[in-house]
């Protein structure tokens, strides 16, 4: 508990010292430092109905950021939920288009399968070439991000081009609106529903199965999970399909939920802020749903800054930049002062 | 012909230097995903600094000072701090694609792009076809010489690939890995201010926010590619730049029978295939880091 407790401390700590780097980078762009971050915090959780559209974009974020933890944990650098987020959605975009017309209640479960199986699809290949021959995946999982992008734009401009779309940005034909398990503030109690069940499976996989503890050994000494007898490919393979899946679902929800359509590049950050949150969250199951809420907050205030603050919302981009810059440092002062708090060394 | 020889020279020459930049880091064991970064604060810094000096001198070493700047940053956070060099690199892009779009916002309002009166120094009518180049692209060759001699002739060379394959031993023998590190991020932010210039004022003369649109990640991909060689790798980052400007072409004369945006995935395809084959000849690549292995630390 006490190990938790200086984890979370040191996030803070490294947190803090990322907003006063934004801090200097806004004051040097030639903005208030102080109004800046003001209005971040107002656009996120202060106003009036932030609370919910920082949840809004919590959920999906948390979704994809548990299966990020999962396959860190088990010692693999796996950056590509990007790649699975929008691969998932285009395969639940494809699936939406062969069930038209089914009814609600078979074809919702199948499109979001559909999606999770994209984004374990698009995990598996990166898995089994680490697995099987040793390809870094940090490569191969950036390489499929790109590779994922190009595809979406290929996907909403070609095969689920809507011709009745504005020029500006190509997207697909719009989903049956029996279909969508939200309108478009994208906040409905099947949402929640779905990551509540994510959260505590995900939650029950890591704490309460042998999978989950030999995964994490995996990800100390793999070599030592082996000897015991466990098979190392069947753990990382699973690791990665789980985030892939995850991922997906998320691309999903953002699919059948608040657009309602997917558009080529759309949550371009997505991927990257839910590693973050992983990582912010020292990977834990609990602490993600609260790096979460975080970051969806800093999600929603970069809407709300250029529209009602009049401050660019690259500022947003800017604080996300700035905490991954920080976020996985050991510094040995903040570990000294967290050890003068009691810790056992 | 000409043509297509200096589509793929404009693309490719920025993509060279940032790819040089990723060598040299490499060979003293960073992985530096903040390329992208760096190649767009060289990009922004440039227009931004003719526009405010109006001399192109001075605006190329604003924006070397202000990558060197970074680099430092990304040194301290990563040999320092001991953070994770790819969430930290990562983070570095991310502060430099948010950062310029900042910069830019606020110094010319809310404008999409900045153009510059002018940019580098061309080669000259005295080149013929060719004269439209800039004459960062006619020095490239030769900067893929010198950095070749750097990292393959040189002692310095030789002590930053010791310092990047095994820190301990090179230690043992007088060298300072964490010095050396920092040497090369900074020679990397060099380079990335050059790409960066060349991109932005080579053959355009304008900054866009974004602009380098995943060049950085292409780079680092070519260093992958040609094995951290500096030759190999200018040679990845040359098939890259073939391979894009052969998709336009394609795009021109195929019309519709091929996707543009499919042929536009060729170069990470071929760098997937190109890692694993590497992996393969090897006997097995090495992963670059685990995580947990870090946490332990």
């Amino acid at each position: 508990m006490k190990d938790n407790l200086i984890a979370v401390v040191r996030s803070l700590i490294f947190v803090g010292l990322a907003l006063i780097l934004c801090a200097l980078v806004f004051q040097f762009a030639g903005y208030n430092a102080l109004t800046m971050l003001w209005a971040v915090a107002d656009g996120a959780f202060l106003r009036s109905g932030a609370i919910e559209q920082s949840l809004r974009w919590a959920l999906p974020l948390f979704i994809t950021a548990v299966g990020v933890g999962i396959s860190f944990r088990a010692g693999f650098f796996n950056i590509g939920a990007q790649g699975q987020f929008y691969v998932g959605a285009i395969c639940a975009a494809f699936a939406a288009e062969a069930f038209k017309g089914g009814p609600a209640f078979l074809v919702i479960p199948a499109l979001l399968i559909s999606g999770m199986l994209g984004g374990a699809l698009w995990a598996l290949w990166p898995g089994l070439l680490r697995l099987r021959s040793g390809t870094d995946e940090v490569i191969t999982t950036l390489m499929g991000n790109f590779m994922a992008g190009l595809l979406l734009v290929y996907v909403t401009s070609g095969p689920l081009k809507d011709p009745s779309g504005s020029g500006q940005q190509a997207s697909s034909r719009p989903l049956d609106a029996a279909y969508r398990i939200s309108d478009s503030l994208g906040l409905s109690p099947t949402i929640i529903a779905i990551a509540v069940a994510v959260g505590v499976l995900m939650w029950l996989l890591v704490n309460r199965t042998a999978f989950g503890v030999l995964a994490s050994l995996a990800g100390r000494n793999g070599t030592m999970v082996e000897w015991q007898g466990a098979r190392l490919w069947k753990l990382g393979l699973s690791s990665f399909l789980i985030s892939g899946a995850l991922a997906g679902l998320a691309g999903t929800i953002e699919f059948m939920g608040p657009n309602g359509r997917i558009a080529s590049g759309f949550l371009p950050a997505h991927g990257f802020t839910a590693i973050l949150i992983a990582l912010v969250a020292n990977l834990s199951v609990v602490g993600t749903a609260a790096a979460a809420v975080f970051f969806g907050g800093l999600a929603s205030a970069a809407l709300y800054l250029p529209i009602m603050a009049g401050l660019p919302a690259a500022a947003i981009d800017i604080i996300n930049a700035a905490i991954a810059l920080f976020i996985t440092a050991r510094s040995k002062l903040v570990d000294k002062v967290l050890r003068l708090g009691g810790r056992p060394s | 012909m000409n043509e297509i020889i200096i589509a793929i020279l404009r693309s490719g020459t920025p993509l060279i230097y940032v790819t040089l930049a990723g060598v040299i880091a490499q060979r003293a064991g960073v992985w530096n995903l903040g390329l992208e970064g760096l190649m767009i604060i060289g990009a922004c810094a440039t227009i931004v600094g003719i526009m405010l000096t109006n001399s192109i001198l001075a605006a190329i070493l604003i924006a070397v000072f202000i990558c060197v700047l970074a680099s430092v940053l990304l040194w301290f956070v990563i040999d320092r701090l001991k953070a994770n060099p790819i969430i930290a690199g990562l983070g570095l892009t991310g502060l430099g694609v948010g950062g310029t779009a900042l910069a830019v916002q606020s110094i010319f309002g809310s404008q999409a792009s900045v153009t510059a009166p002018f940019g580098l120094p061309k080669l000259g009518p005295a080149f013929g076809a060719y004269g439209v180049l800039s004459i960062s692209v006619a020095a490239m060759p030769f900067v893929v010489f010198g950095m070749w001699v750097l990292l393959r002739r040189t002692r310095f060379g030789l002590r930053l690939a010791a310092c990047g394959e095994h820190p301990f031993a090179a230690r043992s023998v007088g060298a300072n890995p964490s010095r050396m590190r920092l040497v090369a991020l900074s020679i990397g932010g060099v380079l990335c201010a050059i790409g960066g210039a060349e991109l932005a004022a080579g053959s355009l003369q304008f900054f866009a926010q974004g602009m380098t649109a995943g060049r950085g990640f292409m780079a680092f991909a070519a260093v992958i590619f040609g094995a951290s060689h500096p030759v190999g790798a200018t040679f990845a980052a040359l098939f890259f730049a073939v391979v894009g400007a052969l998709g336009i072409r394609a795009q021109l004369m195929f019309g519709d029978k091929i996707p543009h945006d499919l042929l536009q995935a060729l170069p990470y395809l071929a760098t997937v295939f190109g890692v694993w084959l590497s992996g393969k000849l090897r006997g097995g690549a090495k992963a670059a880091s685990s995580f947990a292995e870090l946490k332990d630390q």
